[in-house]
This record gives C-alpha cells, sequence and structure tokens, in this order.
C-alpha cells in the first residue's frame, strides 16, 4: 500500500503525495470522526437550537411559534433576570478586584520565601479548589447558617449578640457577601497556583540585579514581578469573569438565588426559565446572551494572547 | 527603605523578620483554608443536646452514631458508584477520541484539518450552561435522560475541544524519527499511532484521564437537570439533596455528612496532588 514510497509522512516535510492516497483519507477520517460526531450533536446542533429557541415561543405545552426578538424584550423587563445579570457582573468586579490581589499577595510570598514551611503550602491553598461545589456549598452553610453554624455558635460562646444577630444567608444586603466569601475560600487557588507558576519564570538574574541595586522585596514586586506577569493577570481576569457568568452551584445550592432575587444570576435565571416555568424560549434567550458575553470575553482573551505572545 | 536583601548584617536581620512574618501570614491563610475541613470534627461527636450546650468543648464520649446516621441519609456508597460510572464513562469516551483527533491534527496538518481544528477549538469557548435546555430536549428525545450516558455523552462533548488541544500540542513536540523509523519498518499509520506515538504521549494521556476524572466527578448542574430517579442520583446530588433536605437543625449530623461527603475527593487529592496542580497548570499556561 505504501507504492508512493516516501519517507517522510508527515506534510510537514517534504510534498510527497503524487497520488490521492485512499488509505491515508480512511485513516484520517476515522480518527476524526468521533469527536466530529461528539461535538455536531451534543454541542454544535444544541447551540443551533438555542438560538432558533430563542426566537420561539416555547413552552412545555402548545405550538413553537416565531416571535421574533419579543422573548429578549420581555427579559429586560424580568426583575429575575436583571438582578442575575447586575450580580454577575458585580461578582466578576469584586473578583478582579479581590481575588487577583490576594492572589497574587500569596503567590509571590510563597515565591519569595521559599522556607521549609512555606513550601507545603501551595498544595493546601489549592485543596479547597478541587473539592466539588456540592462540598464547598455544605461547608459554606456549615459555616454561615443561623443559630447552629459555626460563627453563631462562636458568638453565642463570646455573647457576641451583634453577630449572632447577623442572618447571613437569609439578609438581602448580606447573602451576596456571603456567597463570595465562601467562592473566594475555594477558588483563590487556582489564582495561587496560576501567577505562582509565572512567578517562577522569571529568570533568577532579575532578581539578583534588583537586589544589587537595592531594591527590598516589596519594590522587586511592584517595579518587576507585576510588569513581569501582567498579561498572566490579565487572563486570570477574562477566566474570572467567564467564571462569573457561568456561575451556578453555589448560589443555587446556599440560596437558591435568593432571598428575593438577591444572589440570582444568569445561569439560575436561566434554569429556572427552563425547567421551573418551563419557558424554553425565554430560557434560551437567557442562553443566548451568555453566550455571546462569553464570547466576547474569550475573544478578549485570544487577542491578548495574539498580541502577546504565548508566555510559555 | 534601604534594606537589601543582600546577605550582610542588620538588613538580614530585618530581612529575617520580614520573613517570619509574611510566613506567618501565610500559616493563618494556609488555616483559614482548611478549618472548615476541620471544625466538623469538633461537633461530630455529640449529641444534639450535647452541642446546644458545649458546642465547643471537648466531646463527653466518642459517638460513631452521627456518622452512621449520615452515611444512610447520604446513601453516599450508592452515590459514589453511579459517580464512578459517569467518570469512567467520561474518560473512555473523551481521551481517546482526543487522542486521535489531536494526532491527526499534529502530525497530517492540511488546510482541511486546521479547518475542522478551529471548528473544535471554537467549542473550548462554549460554556455548557448555554445550551442547557435544548441539551435537556435531545437527551429525552434520544431516551437518555435519567441515565447515566445522558450525564457523560455531554460532559465528553464538552471536555473534546480542550483535551484535543492539549493532545496536538503534545503530539507536535515529539521528535518525528521515531515514527519514521516504525514507517520504514512497515508499520502502517493506524500502527504508528497505536505502537510508537500514543505510548509516547502517556503523559498527556494520564493528564486527561485525571482531570477528566475529577471533572465529572464535581458535576453538578448536568446532574440536576438530567437525573430524576433517585437511584441513579450522583454523589453531589445526594449532597446536595441531604443539605436540603435534613438542614443544619441537627449540627452534628450535618458536620459527619460533610465528613463523609469531602472525604473521597481529599483522599484522591492527597494521593494525586502533584499530578493535579501540573495538569491545572499546564491547561491554564497553553489555554
Amino acid at each position: 500500500m505504501k507504492s508512493n514510497a516516501n519517507v517522510s509522512i508527515f506534510t510537514s516535510g517534504v510534498k510527497y503525495q503524487l497520488k490521492r492516497d485512499w488509505n491515508l483519507i480512511i485513516f484520517k477520517s476515522i480518527f476524526l470522526l468521533p469527536a466530529l460526531a461528539f461535538l455536531v450533536i451534543f454541542m454544535y446542533y444544541p447551540i443551533e437550537e438555542t438560538f432558533r429557541l430563542s426566537m420561539m415561543r416555547a413552552t412545555g405545552l402548545g405550538d413553537t411559534v416565531f416571535i421574533g426578538f419579543d422573548n429578549y424584550l420581555r427579559l429586560f423587563k424580568n426583575d429575575e433576570f436583571i438582578a442575575g445579570f447586575i450580580n454577575v457582573f458585580a461578582w466578576s468586579f469584586w473578583s478582579v478586584i479581590i481575588q487577583i490581589p490576594l492572589a497574587f499577595f500569596i503567590a509571590f510570598s510563597l515565591s519569595v520565601y521559599k522556607n521549609k514551611i512555606t513550601s507545603p503550602l501551595r498544595a493546601v491553598y489549592y485543596l479547597a479548589n478541587i473539592l466539588p461545589s456540592a462540598i464547598t456549598a455544605m461547608l459554606g452553610r456549615f459555616i454561615f447558617a443561623p443559630r447552629y453554624g459555626v460563627i453563631a455558635t462562636i458568638s453565642e460562646k463570646f455573647n457576641w449578640t451583634w453577630l449572632g444577630k447577623i442572618d447571613f444567608l437569609g439578609d438581602t444586603n448580606i447573602v451576596f457577601w456571603s456567597i463570595f466569601t465562601v467562592a473566594t475560600w475555594a477558588y483563590t487557588g487556582f489564582g495561587i497556583i496560576y501567577l505562582m507558576a509565572n512567578i517562577e519564570q522569571i529568570p533568577m538574574e532579575l532578581r539578583e540585579a534588583a537586589e544589587l541595586d537595592g531594591a527590598n522585596k516589596w519594590q522587586y514586586a511592584r517595579f518587576i514581578v507585576l510588569p513581569m506577569i501582567a498579561y498572566p493577570i490579565r487572563i486570570l481576569a477574562i477566566i474570572s469573569t467567564i467564571g462569573s457568568l457561568k456561575l451556578f452551584d453555589l448560589p443555587w445550592m446556599l440560596t437558591g438565588g435568593g432571598p428575593g432575587y438577591s444572589t440570582s444570576t444568569l445561569v439560575i435565571a436561566l434554569y429556572k426559565q427552563g425547567f421551573v416555568n418551563w419557558q424554553y424560549g425565554r430560557g434560551s434567550a437567557i442562553g443566548v446572551i451568555i453566550f455571546l458575553l462569553a464570547l466576547i470575553f474569550a475573544v478578549t482573551q485570544f487577542s491578548l494572547q495574539g498580541k502577546e505572545g504565548s508566555v510559555k | 527603605m534601604n534594606d537589601t536583601f543582600l546577605e550582610k548584617g542588620v538588613s538580614k536581620k530585618h530581612n529575617q523578620y520580614s520573613e517570619i512574618f509574611i510566613t506567618a501570614i501565610l500559616i493563618i491563610l494556609a488555616l483559614v483554608v482548611i478549618l472548615p475541613l476541620l471544625l466538623p470534627w469538633c461537633f461530630v461527636f455529640k449529641t444534639q443536646l450535647e452541642f446546644a450546650y458545649y458546642p465547643w468543648s471537648w466531646p463527653k464520649e466518642f459517638k460513631w452514631s452521627n456518622f452512621l446516621f449520615a452515611w444512610e441519609a447520604v446513601r453516599i456508597g450508592e452515590g459514589l458508584l453511579n459517580t464512578l460510572w459517569v467518570c469512567i464513562g467520561a474518560i473512555l469516551c473523551t481521551v481517546p477520541t482526543s487522542a486521535m483527533a489531536g494526532y491527526i491534527f499534529a502530525r497530517y496538518r492540511s488546510k482541511f484539518t486546521e479547518i475542522v481544528f478551529y471548528a473544535i477549538l471554537a467549542g473550548y469557548f462554549v460554556p455548557v450552561q448555554m445550551v442547557l435546555i435544548p441539551l435537556y430536549q435531545l437527551c429525552n428525545n434520544l431516551n437518555l435522560t435519567n441515565s447515566l450516558p445522558g450525564l457523560f455523552l455531554p460532559m465528553t462533548a464538552f471536555g473534546i475541544p480542550f483535551w484535543t488541544m492539549i493532545y496536538r500540542s503534545f503530539f507536535r513536540s515529539l521528535p518525528n524519527e521515531l515514527a519514521e523509523a516504525a514507517w520504514i519498518d512497515g508499520a502502517g499509520h493506524p500502527g504508528i499511532f497505536f505502537r510508537v506515538m500514543l505510548p509516547l504521549a502517556k503523559p498527556a494521556t494520564i493528564l486527561a484521564v485525571l482531570l477528566v476524572f475529577i471533572g465529572s466527578w464535581s458535576d453538578y448542574l448536568l446532574s440536576l437537570i438530567m437525573l430524576n430517579d433517585q437511584k441513579l442520583f450522583t454523589m453531589q446530588l445526594r449532597i446536595a439533596q441531604f443539605m436540603q433536605s435534613t438542614g443544619t437543625h441537627n449540627m452534628p449530623r450535618y458536620g459527619a455528612a460533610a465528613i463523609i461527603a469531602a472525604a473521597p475527593t481529599i483522599m484522591l487529592y492527597l494521593i494525586f496532588q502533584r499530578w493535579i496542580i501540573k495538569g491545572t497548570l499546564a491547561g491554564a499556561l497553553k489555554g
């Protein structure tokens, strides 16, 4: 079968294919088909359906009717969707403001002050990150539960009534921050190991040069490390923004999006429209909005990467 | 401001203090991370009554009844089995397909394969959350809802783009000579892949197996929409259900359930910690 004998079988080498090699074509197709089949059936088709349904009046009952952009217009009058939209952006804003500096502080300290105590800590910080969200939510409630939760029992022991009075998962002004605290606990670990890996790629000579110039560690952090990892920090910001768009598990398990709509998110709004109210059309419209927002951020990430080249 | 971290005199001493100070902060932060996992142990050996009066005291006696209750309420054994099936299904579907596709994209590049590659890569940016409703309808039509394949087949589709990308860059980094030697020895295209290239890609395969496992292990949203039958509930669904139904009125039991629920993941992490961190970083630095 290898009649067109040529040593280099890879197209990256010499041009070799004179005749059409059916063997090769069949081989390629067999290797590519499973992946393509999975994507076409379980991803591309549902995406197309999401767009189609978003233009339809589609409920569990009755016919689906084309109604144009009516679903979208209704969404912007829907309190739950609006609340979810605002929460998602507040969430991503605060993640960038709070979690990334925290991650940077820990990552920098861990890589600059390397000793026997700090080295194993990296694994500890990452531990919370791999816990499934159900367990994270369970532990969050363990801390914040009224009356019997950890905070409630501590405040009872020390007679801190002001602290005992706070309803962490029931007060609309506080509940966002309770869930955000749980998420910070759970997800900062990723930022830490990601930034640490990038900080450790900075050549030692730079640090030695800074030492010779008399810079202390925080000057080194501010004037050398930060500029060098500005790009990974931006990537991290985009990753956490896209993560906020997908936010569902924690608020859903801790509060169900409530009380009221105070912890609603885009995906919670979608889930409720689709699987509680059976409003497939409106739910799909939320899906399209999530998709478009994610796309914008992904394109930003990609163009950033294109501009700066991959760091590693 | 003039302290340097050169090895001399006063500034060295100053430096030591700051090192101790920072180390202390780092330890405190690490304690914050693991405390929620340790605190349940303060409660779990007490009865509800004892807990109500002395939540923070040393338990009078070590009773394991709370664990027994929690074990039965969560029925985590059954859930563990379902979750394992989902994980195995996801691994068996994701890893070979991604390896094969990534291999073609890396080693048989042409205009056509590049187009297909970007079509697959685009899927990396699609969040599964956006397609929940049509995905549910599709699985319903295919009789996949209320079944475990209904979980791991969509998971596979949403995992393939990433792993294809990883395999592609891995296969591209392998040297050509081995494949060419096998070609001269008379191996065909599949032979080269299965006997030469795939064994060489073992590190990528280990990462893929481990991270796909963790991904499907942690899934909550897909199980929530796909499964109705209690018997099929995965571990995460059972934990969430326990949280909603039993609640926190009986904290010792709740704490025991939290410990049981977290234990499998933590054990996995303790064993594979190095690989998990390495794999996550490989993904993040490339993606």
